[in-house]
This record gives C-alpha cells, structure tokens and sequence, in this order.
C-alpha cells in the first residue's frame, strides 16, 4: 500500500512541474531517441514472455493483457 | 537651384526608404505563406522493422501437470512491421508475425503418446479402444508427443495514425488479430493524444477491446470422462480401455472417477482495457510519465489444458508403481497422476496497473531510463516492478545498454502447489504464474545507427541495428534465455 499512497505524491510534483516550460530550442537532449518515454522495439518480445511468466500486466504505454491465453 | 536639388534627394531618399519598407513587408508576407503552407510529415518514407527473438525456459512446476514437472519450452518469433506514410500527416502500419513454440508441458496434455516418456522402450501405440501390448507410461517429467507439443500463433495488426496541422494532437485505430491451436483473437481500439504547454506535456488515452475464444482442449483422462462418463475406463471405445489404473498401493481398481470434472459452459475471453497516460519535459535533461489502465475480463479465465490434484481425494495413477516413490523427482519417467480436475477460476478479472517513466539525460554518452509499476487485481496479486537501464554512446553508430529488472507478486488467492486444493473449493490452479514469487532479469544491448545509411536490401537502406541478450531467473526456480533482434530499413 506504501507505493499506492507514494503514486498520488509523485503525480502531483511530477503536475507542478509543468509550471516549467522548455523552450524548443533548449531540447536537443530531450530529444535524444534514449530520452523517448517508450519502450524500444526489441523489448515487446520481453514484455511478450513477461506477460505469460508473471500476473501483472500494463501500465507501460503498451500491452495491457488479452489477445492470448495468457495471465 | 541647390535646395530644389536637396528636397528633390529627400524625397528620393524617402521613396527609397518606402519602397524597402515595402519589401521588406511583402517579403516578411511571403515567407509567412511559405511558413504556414509547409508541414514536416510525419514520416518521411516507408520504413521496414525486421524482428526476431529466440525464447527458452526450464523449470519444475508446470501448470499442465498441475504444478510440478517439465516446463522445458522454446518459442522463435519472426515479425514483420512496414510504417507507410498515407499522406503528410497520416501513417499506416502493418504488423505482422508469427510465434512457434514446442512445450515439454503443453505436450502432456496427453502424456501417454508414443516417445519420450511413453512406451517406454516401444514405438507402438496402441489405437484408441484396443488394449495395449505394454501399458501406457507418462511422466510429468518428460515431453510427449501430443498435438499440443509444438504449435504456431499467427499475429496481424493494423493501425492508422493521423496528426494534426500543428502537429499537437494525434488520434489512431487500430484493428488485430491472431489464432492459434486452442485460442483466437479480434481486437479493435483507438488512442488519442494531446500535446500542449508549447509540447511539454501529453495527454494520451485509449481504450481497447479483445474478443477472444478457447477452443478447449482438455487433459486425455479429462476428454474420455467427458465422452464416456462413468464407463470411461472400461468402455471398449475409451482410451482407457484396457489399461491398468492404479491406487497408491499400486492395486489395479477401477474406482478412479474424476467427478469434479465438467464440461465448459462457456469458451468466450473479453477484455476491455482504457489507458491513460501523461508525459511531462521536467527539466532540459529530465523528463517522465505516468500510465494507468483499467483491464476487465470476463469470460473462461482459466486454462482448459492445466490439470489440478486435489489433497482430500484418493490419487490414482498410470504406468509404473515402483516409481511412487519418486514421483516428484525428474528421473521418473514411467508413473503418471492421474487429474481430479483442470484448473477452475472466476469468470471476470479486474486489473489496476499503475506504472511511471523517468529518463535522465546524463551527458551526451550517457542517459539513465527508469520504469516502476505497481499492480493489483481482485484475484488477491499485487506486484512490483522496477527496470532501469543505462544507454552508453560510445560514438555517433554504437552504443551499449545494460538491463536491470526487478519482479515481485504475492499469490493469487486461488493458487496451492501440487496436490494441496480442496475438492470443496470453487476455484482452484497449481500455475505458479500466479504464485507468489520475486524474478530477476538482466541483460545487455547492443545498438547500431547508420549515421549514413551504406548497407542495402533491395531499395532500402539499413537505418538501425539492435541485439538484445536476458536471462530472467524466478524465485520458484524457472530460469529463461531470450535474445531478440530489431533490424529497421528505409526506403531510399
């Protein structure tokens, strides 16, 4: 429960944050392809085997669980 | 005459001075035009993603023996994915491929087929309702030959993208499918996502709907009950026919009767999944994102192929007695547990992932890339998980990225080991997938970029290369191997 309760903390800093904005200009780092907020190509097959191995699921932008026998 | 001369020079002066003013405005008009008619695409050619990945496991409790024997499995999937771009603002993507597997506990769905462990030292089977020359020996250890030993899933998806003018709003479907021996899918979904605060922050969300469907396939002493019932150790028709049942005292009976056995009322799987997620640029070299689904499923949760023992039923077995003893070790190759039944759980699941992204732009070598999730459903799992990776750039083509993941989950409420449910229960597995365990995984990959593209296929040049090597090793003693390749062209 100690993560449920830290998840509404992290969500209102990570809100706040917005106040900031970077200029397009000042992205170059941002917009580095290791800076993207998704998963790399080869990682669906990981998540693939994971879903199957393990009962969680989701929450990672992609796969949410169904389409397969699986957990 | 001299002043009539210096007002004439003014006043050319200030036409000059208006002529360039005016210039200068149309021209500033013009570029404005240009500016505003020209739109990036949002990709610029066809692009070709060839993926590959080779999987292999070993364990001890598979679920197809209810929860203890061979969980040998290899599975190599070939995919296929071609981004096409439809128009300036619009991509459609095609997604193909294909997932072959064989399964040392798939395979035992019937253990008594003819190599490995079954008839032991014989190529014989003996047809359905003739009695065998030998008697038929299994083993929970050892991969039959059964239909369920090797199998094909077949995948295709297909999914529209279309952004807007200003490139801050994006909006998709999608549409899928998929089919293999026991199981097939449709799937149908759409994704919608914001850009604002000059595209710091994102909203995405989506929603998604499975229409799945078992086509059962149920353990070989399961399907002859439910073909024959009562007589289906004798009946002349049954596989049974003819074979010897034994009790824990190695006694031939014929009391063996799996009656909490019955058959499917139902076949269908739904899930309707609805994902939220929203990413924010924290800093110039730090950014993050939190994602959230709800999942319901509702349907035949459970899998028809996974047999359950129950502790307060009396056991019963095929093969041979001498080997009781040693039931549970891997050197038995010729004893066999008969079901009481196959694995019974709720008809509807409600799953809460909550999940978050935090990227770190160290320097230009080196970014940290972090994931946490947290996990609960109403089957009693609630689980963690933590992966961090850390990007290298050794020069503008190589790079190198260490893995690290962390797992854990507490069991489900309806899971016992091998031979510990009650038969009292109404719901009851031995998959330790939904045991209580903790998993480690970790790995490295291997990134090339053509800064300019050199090597060719056919009209495409390659773009990237990426090898990817993990071994995930679980607290319940299942180890696995997985390397998976990702090689993306484009069109010249």
């Amino acid at each position: 429960m100690k993560t449920v309760n830290f998840i509404p903390l992290c969500l209102a800093s990570f809100l706040l944050a917005g106040c900031m904005v970077v200029k397009e200009y000042n992205k170059v780092a941002i917009n580095d392809e290791d800076m993207q907020l998704s998963a790399v190509d080869c990682e669906r097959f990981e998540t693939n085997f994971q879903i199957y191995r393990e009962a969680a699921a989701g929450a990672n932008g992609g796969k949410t669980g169904g389409g397969c026998g699986c957990n | 005459m001299g002043e009539k001369q210096e007002e004439a020079v003014g006043a050319i002066k200030l036409q000059l001075v208006g002529i360039a003013f005016m210039a200068c405005w149309l021209l500033h008009g013009q570029s404005q035009d240009s500016l505003s008619r020209y739109k990036k695409k949002v990709l610029e050619t066809v692009e070709v993603d060839m993926l590959m990945s080779y999987y292999e496991q070993e364990g001890r409790h598979a679920a197809v023996t209810g929860g203890l024997g061979n969980e040998e499995l290899t599975d190599y999937s070939p995919t296929i994915v071609v981004r096409v771009p439809i128009n300036e603002d619009a991509i459609l993507t095609a997604d193909v491929g294909i997932s072959a597997y064989t399964s040392a506990s798939s395979s035992n769905g019937n253990p008594f087929n003819r190599s490995g462990a079954s008839y032991a030292n014989t190529n014989s089977e003996s047809p359905r309702g003739s009695a065998p020359a030998r008697p038929p020996q299994g083993s929970p250890w050892y991969a039959s030959t059964g239909a369920s030993a090797k199998d094909v899933l077949t995948t295709l998806n297909l999914t529209y993208r279309q952004a807007s003018d200003e490139r801050n709003a994006y909006w998709g479907i999608n549409l899928g499918g998929s089919t293999e021996w026991d199981y097939e899918s449709l799937s149908i979904g759409g994704s919608y996502a914001k850009l604002w605060n000059e595209k710091n922050t994102e909203f995405t969300a989506s929603a998604q709907l499975f229409i799945d469907r078992w086509k059962p396939v149920i353990p070989t002493e399961l399907h002859e009950y439910e073909l024959f019932n009562e007589t289906f150790l004798y009946n002349e028709n049954s596989y049974f026919s003819g074979v010897s049942i034994l009790d824990e005292q190695g006694n031939s009976v014929a009391s063996y009767l799996p009656s909490n056995f019955s058959s499917y009322s139902f076949t269908h799987r739904n899930s309707y999944a609805v994902s939220l997620g929203i990413s924010q640029i924290i800093t110039p070299k730090l950014q993050g994102a939190f994602f959230t689904d709800l999942v319901v499923q509702q349907g035949l949760l459970s899998n028809p192929l996974q047999r359950v023992y129950f502790q307060d039923r009396p056991n019963f077995f095929v093969g041979n007695y001498q080997t009781l003893g040693t039931y549970s070790d891997p050197s038995n190759r010729d004893l066999f547990h008969l079901a009481d039944d196959v694995e019974r759980l709720p008809s509807k699941r409600v799953k809460l992932p909550i999940g978050g992204r935090l990227n770190y732009y160290i320097n230009e070598n080196l970014v940290l890339r972090s994931y946490l999730r947290h996990y609960q459903d109403d089957w009693g799992i609630r689980s963690t998980t933590l992966q961090i990776e850390g990007p290298y750039r050794f020069d503008l083509s190589w790079k190198m990225t260490p893995i690290y993941r962390y797992y854990s989950q507490t069991a489900s409420s309806h899971f016992a080991p091998y031979d510990q449910h009650l038969s009292s229960a109404a719901f009851y597995t031995s998959d330790y997938d939904l045991s209580g365990f903790n998993a480690q995984q970790w790995g490295l990959s291997l990134s090339y970029r053509a800064v300019l593209s050199q090597i060719s296929l056919f009209d495409f040049g390659l773009k990237s290369a990426q090898i990817r090597a993990q071994n995930y090793s679980r607290s319940d003693g299942l180890k696995a191997f997985i390397v998976s390749t990702a090689f993306r062209f484009v069109l010249d």
